[in-house]
């Protein structure tokens, strides 16, 4: 009996402590959207309004408001477009809201300030949206029409592996703008299958920088993996290589490798076995998963 | 304007609406629908989310015909795309006639999509809702339903469950939900007999029998691969036995299509396995995206989805022939690089030939219909089957050396004997008659041809006893000729006609792939 009452206690104190979450997020909404208040308060009031933005059509659209407004501080909209975006978190709960802030997004993805341009269209990105990958090729195809700096361009449609971004990938692989948007491009062709021969090159060519070779080394991995296991070894063996490749090309083959021809591979085996007590830590665990693996 | 001629999506637009605005070639928006013509070929899944929901909006203008009702249901049935799914909910709308088969479909879209709702536009081709304007999937779905008033009644207390506070839709749709909900209890009462709830009207069938069944011939060239890695031809995998073919790819990234439709496979094989079907009919899941779909992806894909591997059902990639594989079973893919960028669900029942006979396509498919149609595969008569033009040599070889092991048995070993079989078939002019020991060699020779095709039967279908048979066969018969036992003429020439016969007899006895 005395259990029950604990529990029901507890019950309406939970309940009434959510209500007042629940009240003091409506009053973060009201103190968000009203333009007398100092920005200040403001952008630490929309900290604490997600849970009450979904709440009602007015508050979704006093926010929405907010972040469209253009003659609002920038502060004050990044901090609604940040509120708006915790609470889609809650799939469920935004359920009512999602069709209106997706149209709100598109609106102002050109933005005349860069980082709303940029935060708005990645979120759109990110959800695979038509409108938004459509703009970002325009710009790659017209840096005059570019919303977004190439590099940016490239990775936000590289969260769509089916998005047009090939040939213009191809294109600034050929003539990069800066070496960023050479990596960014390389990254979206990670996905294709058939540009496994560009990466084989790529990870071979010891003038190219450690992280565009580590990158190729984790796209030869995806597509071919057969391959990296081929080169795995030889810059395994090579002392002067990057430490970054090698722990991919160890990884590679703990992992993916042919156990019977690496188990009998003794001259791989004692270099690895000298990586895991005198290489960088990164190498030393990699290369210590490997003689687990194989030293048995 | 053609096909071909089409390059940009300003140029598609206008082709469409040529094709809108001619009642004579209107019908031809249908067959655009069909994901593997060329017109989406190296596009991105969002260009062929803006053109295929521009086809279904265009003939949301005017009736849509029965053709055209497949596609429509498709989006329904396992679109995600809310663009896509708002176009067919209110194509559907110009059907003539509402059916009760439709409201499960209807329902389904609106569960699938509710928390992916948006605004859409209808207004021009390509154009993104950017303001409150426009409709949105749910939207058009309660639309859809109320359209189908007394058709829907089924749906009632999924659309009462919807109406609840916490877990149902969002409030704003409460009124077109309850403006549905109405429609569908004030409508006329409808006769129930004539409205089946799962027949689909108009003709649309969920699978279609193959009765003109071509040859697999084309596919003879292409090697598989496994999830373990071992390759195998199309005749291995296929010929011999009845075969439940899906396809699929692991960067599949639409859960109601390959993700379902290889769970469904692994309960599939529960179901043959609980009828006992196991060795006769076989599952195989190929991946339409063989560079990326390595064995090991393949391996773990099935795995995670409860999907049985071993020599009788595997998880396949194509080493090469992916082209021709394509080609045979008329694949609805398209492609973006070596990436799928849109496809339909597709499954096949292969006969014992490997030659399709039947193929359950685009709407979602009940694994309980597949067993059966297997069944009735399974259970044809191989006589009645026309003989595949590419495999003639499959009764010859067993049969000829069956004949060539009677010819050595039976051999005369000398002259003399030469002389006393003629005498026995009343020949006259034993001189006309040339002593021939050559002979006995090349009858060596076709018997130990014998031997090497059943070996490579019996590697194919993974049923070596004939090979064993025919192998003591023949040893028997060396005897003979070698030692002169003669007891042993008579077992040789046995052991190799059963061996051969219990070879050929590959498509009666379903042996392992």
């Amino acid at each position: 009996m005395a259990t029950k009452r604990k529990r029901a206690a507890s019950g309406r104190k939970s309940a009434t402590s959510a209500t007042k979450v629940h009240r003091s997020a409506r009053a973060a909404v009201s103190v968000a959207t009203n333009p007398k208040r100092t920005t200040k308060e403001r952008v630490a009031a929309s900290a604490d309004a997600p849970l009450a933005i979904c709440e009602d059509d007015k508050s979704l659209q006093a926010m929405l408001e907010v972040l469209r407004n253009r003659n609002e501080p920038v502060k004050v909209r990044l901090a609604a477009l940040q509120s708006i975006q915790a609470a889609s978190f809650s799939v469920v709960a935004f359920e009512s809201c999602r069709a209106d802030y997706i149209a709100t997004l598109r609106s102002i993805a050109d933005d005349p300030d860069p980082e709303i341009r940029q935060r708005v269209l990645g979120i759109l990105a990110r959800e695979k949206d038509g409108f938004a990958q459509k703009k970002l090729l325009e710009g790659l195809e017209n840096p005059e029409k570019a919303l977004v700096p190439p590099e940016k361009a490239l990775q936000l449609l590289g969260y769509d592996l089916k998005a047009e971004a090939y040939a213009a990938a191809r294109e600034i692989v050929s003539k990069p703008p800066n070496e960023d948007a050479r990596r960014e491009a390389l990254r979206i062709l990670s996905a294709d299958a058939t540009a496994a021969p560009v990466f084989e090159k790529l990870l071979q060519d010891k003038d190219e920088t450690a992280e565009i070779r580590q990158l190729s080394a984790s796209a030869l991995q995806a597509l071919k993996p057969e391959k990296l296991q081929t080169y795995a070894r030889k810059i395994l063996m090579d002392a002067s290589d990057f430490d970054e490749i090698k722990a991919t090309s160890l990884t590679a083959l703990t992992q993916f490798g042919d156990e019977e021809a690496v188990s009998k591979d003794e001259e791989l085996k004692k270099q690895v076995d000298e990586m895991s007590t005198k290489a960088s830590p990164k190498v030393k665990q990699s290369a210590r998963r490997f003689m687990t693996k194989y030293s048995r | 304007m053609t096909i071909a001629e089409v390059q940009s999506e300003a140029r598609f637009a206008a082709w469409v609406g040529e094709l809108a605005a001619d009642p004579d070639r209107r019908g031809q928006l249908t067959g655009l629908l069909r994901e593997d013509l060329p017109l989406y070929d190296q596009r991105g899944t969002a260009t062929i989310v803006r053109m295929r929901g521009w086809i279904l909006v265009t003939l949301a203008r005017s009736e849509i015909s029965d053709a055209a009702l497949v596609f429509v249901l498709e989006e329904l049935d396992t679109g995600f795309d809310p663009y896509l799914v708002a176009a067919a909910a209110r194509a559907l709308r110009s059907y003539p006639r509402p059916a009760a088969a439709f409201a499960p479909l209807v329902l389904r879209a609106l569960t699938n999509i509710r928390y992916r709702d948006e605004l859409v536009s209808f207004e021009t081709y390509g154009e993104y809702a950017v303001g409150p304007t426009g409709t949105t999937p749910v939207r058009e779905l309660l639309a859809t339903l109320a359209w189908l008033g007394p058709h829907a009644r089924e749906t009632l207390p999924e659309l009462e469950s919807l109406r609840m506070e916490g877990g149902g839709l969002a409030r704003k749709y409460r009124a077109e939900l309850d403006r549905a909900s109405a429609a569908i209890r004030n409508g006329n009462p409808i006769d129930e007999s004539g409205d089946s709830c799962c027949a689909l009207p108009g003709g649309v069938q969920l699978s279609w029998p193959f009765r003109a069944r071509s040859s697999s011939a084309a596919l003879d060239e292409v090697v598989f691969e496994d999830q373990d890695g071992t390759p195998a031809n199309f005749n291995e995998l296929f010929q011999g036995h009845v075969s439940i073919v899906a396809f699929f790819y692991t960067r599949c990234d639409n859960p109601l299509k390959c993700s379902l439709t290889i769970a469904k496979l692994a309960r599939i094989q529960q179901m043959l396995e609980a009828r006992g079907l196991t060795a006769q009919v076989s599952t195989a899941a190929i991946t339409y995206d063989p560079a990326y779909d390595v064995p090991e992806r393949l391996r773990v894909y099935g795995r995670d989805r409860g999907v049985r591997m071993d020599g009788h059902h595997r998880m396949l990639r194509t080493r090469d022939g992916l082209e021709a594989v394509r080609r045979h079973f008329q694949l609805g893919v398209n492609f973006i690089e070596s990436l799928v960028n849109r496809h339909r669900v597709e499954v096949y029942v292969l006969d014992r030939q490997g030659r399709i006979a039947a193929s359950f396509q685009r709407l979602r498919w009940d694994e309980e219909e597949v067993v059966d149609r297997s069944v009735e595969v399974l259970q044809e008569k191989e006589e009645v089957e026309p003989a595949v033009p590419a495999r003639p040599a499959g009764m010859m070889f067993p049969m000829l050396g069956t004949l060539a092991g009677l010819a050595m048995a039976f051999f005369p070993k000398c002259p003399i004997c030469w002389a006393a079989y003629l005498s026995v078939f009343g020949i006259a002019g034993l001189n006309q008659v040339a002593y021939s020991p050559w002979l006995k060699a090349a009858l060596l020779a076709l018997v130990m041809v014998n031997v090497v095709s059943v070996w490579f039967r019996g590697r194919a279908t993974r049923r070596m006893t004939g090979f064993y048979l025919v192998s003591l066969g023949a040893l028997a018969m060396v005897s003979t000729m070698q030692f002169g036992w003669k007891g042993t003429a008579f077992a040789g020439v046995a052991l190799t006609m059963a061996g051969s016969l219990l070879s050929a007899r590959r498509a009666a006895v379903a042996p392992a792939i």
